[in-house]
């Protein structure tokens, strides 16, 4: 029997507590292996970006809900939730994993397979309307997908007769959407997504088909086979924040051409590249360029105004100053002068007189924007925010200020007071 | 009906409804394979709420590990234990109730993780406190071993009593620790950890001493020659032991878990070379000059060619947790042929040749020789070409999305191959459930050779 024992006692337990020991426990208690802290982005006081460390946190019970259904729906099975510091994750997703990112995870989620991409930094990466039509059928807005349709977290409103997320969905959507926001505005100052490049394609029979191609796997969804945003997504789900773009009417809001004009394939390329963030919109910055400058060539042939009417020439967006108390200031003082406070209401919330009542060209409601959410529709960079004082936005009540401003000063002082607005204070 | 023959040691009836079990889930569990793996090409089949991805998914994984593995696993360890001690099962009434404890919590658990009860850890989604059952279960068993032990005939122990022993003792801490003391310890990465150690305990120290445990037993026995070293299976054994319980954080390297944990798993890992290749030399040379019997006998030859499976996959395991290999193929289908070649390939394929040796010894059954030779080589075709296509899969995978595709692109140009590796599986899968079935319509002749 004694051998018997030496094999239980020591092959048993001796070395899987030993393993367990070096392995699980030792790590755990080492002080220097669990820091709390997370390198946060935040805006300040003067709306520019910078790093601090702060702890991560908590979820909100609305957020534990639905990070309960992500476990029971196993989500985690085919979404990783870790990004390695090789193999281009932290170009392709964002940052690399932090330790402190993960404090309130239990279970953690890490998984060990990506049959779907990981959602380490999904979090703002798409708006609330997308997640809403990808979990009700993947295949609307990816049709190469093959998750699974989840469509029991859904229910038929009333009103407009589509699809809108119930109580479970809306839980879904509030986790995904808060996944690595401990890490704060780090999308405003990721590299990958915000930068835009002036090149573009030609219109030939090539570009046009390959274009083609890429719209049918990437936009048909939403904004439908003949471009005029009734894609399968929008006439199925309930778009809340806003309708896909309609592309037969030429109307396109971020522009770098005057107002009414339409858009350089430039502008297009930067609109496709980094997304309208808060929109069903979403970021392509990962598809190869020539499918981004192709896909442009193809959504041009949507409406006759490319040809008819060539766009204006582009706004100078010069280097944005160093923001100042002094520039903020008088930033607020143009804010006041210019009656934003009408639509966008004195603090920049979105709750002005007229916000209830505003439409845009084509007769969908249109909430101005609340600036201290920090989320950009135009971008996040300070040449986003000038540029949409400077053209304006077709199709929508808001007006290019280019002649009401006395110098680009102005244009760049009410740039950083917008930005200043939704600084992280005392955070 | 009487359970044991004149005479004999072993109770044929409690081995036969392990098997039985066992056949059931080796249907069953590799059924729910193939509906996954459509899936990837068709995801819209057979979707509902209950039967989509995310919830099918832990029942085919813990449906093999704990179904399909283990439960003619531990049938075979009730024919094994009598043999190799010489005396009949301590306190066989017990056993009854270990068979249907195991195998009813299994079936509850897995119906429960189809309605959504998941725990949320890899392999240890079972709802508590129903992995109690599994846990009691097992320790019917191992006291029912260990007492045998205690009482043996045979002076010396056997290397397979070895492995039994201790992959009793371990999997009994390793259920508890991963089933009640992973899911509400420490959160965090630190969780991660302590579950990718859990993770691997399942694979390193069930699993395999389970499966090892089985080739020493039934290889010698079914070649009739005797162990090719006993030396080596001494170092087979503790070098096992020594480093298996090591390797699990090799799960999540590039992880925020610390760098040096990491890195003892990673040589860890790689030291598993020498068990594997140890015992794979034990096995080949046990058959030295005797190979006829390859050719001849069902048992030995799938305990041959589940020794070259086990061989690539394992070696395959040792390579993958490098940090060089681990950047293009974790997340990656490569990681599931790893998993497919060592489970499937390697340990199922054993516990199922067993089956060919002891089906008609507990049973007096005959099984037919044409069913079987088709089933085989149903089993060795499947499983070969499945773990190459997910091999080659990880790699283009992989590489694809080193050099910047977009990842849904990656998705796409995994779909031919996907349809290909559903193709293999269900070739292999029909081998399996060819081999119970086969068992179980064998003819009842008197007159086997005990």
């Amino acid at each position: 029997m004694k051998s018997a024992r030496v094999i239980a006692l020591i092959a048993g337990f001796g070395f899987l507590f030993l393993a367990l020991a070096v392995q699980g426990i030792f790590p755990y208690v080492m002080k220097e292996a669990g820091p709390k802290t997370v390198t946060r982005t935040v805006r300040t006081e003067v709306g520019e970006l910078t790093a601090i460390g702060s702890a991560a946190r908590p979820y909100t019970a609305l957020e534990a809900q639905g990070r309960a259904i992500y476990i029971r729906e196993g989500c985690w099975y085919c979404h990783s939730m870790y990004l390695r510091p090789v193999a281009g994750e932290d170009r392709r997703w964002g940052p690399v994993a932090e330790f402190g990112e993960y404090t309130h995870d239990l279970p953690h989620l890490f998984g060990t397979r990506r049959i779907g991409p990981d959602l380490t930094r999904v979090g703002g990466k798409y708006g609330d309307d997308w997640h809403a039509a990808h979990y009700f059928d993947p295949r609307m807005v990816v049709p190469d997908s093959v998750m699974p349709r989840f469509t029991w977290l859904f229910t038929k409103d009333a009103a407009s007769g589509k699809q809108v997320l119930n109580e479970e969905g809306k839980a879904l959507v509030a986790f995904i959407q808060n996944i690595g926001m401990s890490r704060g505005k780090w999308r405003d100052s990721f590299p990958y997504q915000i930068l835009a490049t002036g090149a573009s394609s030609i219109q030939t029979e090539v570009s046009l088909s390959h274009g083609k191609a890429v719209y049918l796997r990437r936009c048909v969804g939403c904004h439908g086979e003949k471009g005029d945003g009734k894609g399968s997504a929008v006439s199925l789900v309930l778009f809340r924040v806003a309708q896909p773009r309609d592309f037969t009417t030429g109307a396109f809001k971020f522009r770098t051409t005057p107002s009414g004009s339409v858009p350089l394939d430039s502008d297009l390329f930067r609109t496709i590249s980094v997304g309208i963030r808060g929109s069903a919109m979403p970021p392509w910055f990962n598809l190869p360029e020539e499918d981004r400058r192709d896909v442009i060539q193809y959504i041009k042939t949507f409406s006759r105004d490319f040809e008819e009417f060539p766009p204006g020439p582009p706004i100078e967006i010069p280097r944005p100053p160093k923001p100042t108390p002094d520039l903020i200031s008088r930033g607020k003082k143009v804010f006041e002068e210019m009656q934003c406070k009408e639509c966008h209401g004195a603090e920049g919330r979105g709750d002005g007189p007229s916000s209830n009542t505003l439409k845009d060209d084509f007769g969908n409601r249109i909430p101005p924007a609340n600036f201290t959410t920090g989320i950009f529709k135009s971008g996040p960079r300070p040449e986003d925010i000038f540029r949409t004082f400077m053209t304006g936005l077709n199709g929508t009540p808001m007006p290019s200020f280019k002649d009401a401003f006395t110098s680009p000063d102005d244009g760049w002082a009410i740039t950083f007071y917008v930005l200043s607005l939704s600084a992280d204070r005392g955070k | 009906m009487k359970n044991h023959s004149e005479g004999e040691l072993v109770d044929n009836k409690i081995v036969s409804t392990w098997m039985i079990w066992g056949f059931f889930w080796a249907i069953f569990a590799p059924a729910i394979g193939i509906l996954l793996s459509l899936k990837f090409n068709y995801p819209d089949l057979l979707s509902t709420q209950y039967s989509h991805f995310g919830r099918l998914r832990p029942v085919h994984v813990n449906g093999v590990i704990f179904g399909v593995f283990s439960t003619i696993f531990l049938g075979l360890v009730y024919y094994m234990v009598p043999k190799l001690t010489g005396v009949r099962m301590y306190r066989e009434a017990w056993s009854k109730y270990a068979v249907w404890l195991w195998n009813g919590t299994l079936l509850v658990a897995l119906l429960s993780v189809l309605f959504g009860y998941n725990k949320g850890l890899e392999v240890a989604e079972l709802p508590n406190p129903l992995p109690l059952g599994l846990i009691a279960s097992l320790a019917i068993i191992g006291v029912q071993v260990f007492m045998s032990i205690a009482r043996r005939n045979e002076e010396k122990i056997y290397v397979s009593l070895w492995y039994i022993i201790a992959a009793l003792v371990w999997t009994g801490i390793n259920l508890v620790y991963g089933n009640f003391v992973v899911p509400y310890a420490a959160p965090g990465v630190n969780n991660a950890a302590l579950h990718g150690l859990f993770l691997h305990y399942v694979v390193g120290l069930w699993i395999t001493p389970a499966g090892l445990s089985v080739v020493y037993f039934f290889l010698p026995v079914a070649a009739r020659s005797p162990l090719y070293s006993h030396k080596l299976s001494l170092v087979g054994f503790w070098s096992l032991a020594f480093f298996y319980p090591f390797v699990g954080i090799h799960h999540y390297l590039f992880s925020p878990i610390p760098a040096w944990t990491q890195t003892v798993a990673i040589v860890a890992s790689v030291m598993l070379i020498i068990p594997v290749w140890t015992v794979v030399v034990n096995f080949f040379g046990t058959l030295r000059g005797n190979w006829s019997k390859f050719h001849d006998d069902f048992t030995v030859k799938l305990i041959i060619f589940g020794a070259v499976m086990y061989f690539i996959g394992s070696t395959q395991g040792s390579v993958e947790a490098l940090r060089s290999v681990q950047k293009p193929t974790h997340f990656t289908d490569f990681v599931i042929a790893h998993s497919h070649a060592t489970v499937f390939g390697g340990y199922v394929i054993w516990v199922l040749s067993a089956c060919y040796y002891v089906w008609p010894r507990v049973t007096g059954a005959v099984f037919h020789e044409s069913i079987a030779k088709t089933s085989t080589w149903m089993i060795m075709l499947g499983i070969s070409g499945m773990v190459f296509i997910l091999t080659l899969q990880g790699l283009i995978q992989g590489t694809v999305l080193m050099e910047g595709a977009e990842f849904v692109d990656s998705i796409v140009s995994m779909k031919p191959y996907w349809l290909l590796r559903t193709l293999a599986g269900i070739t292999m899968d029909i081998g399996i459930a060819l081999v119970g079935v086969n068992l179980l319509m064998g003819q009842r002749k008197t007159g086997i050779e005990p």
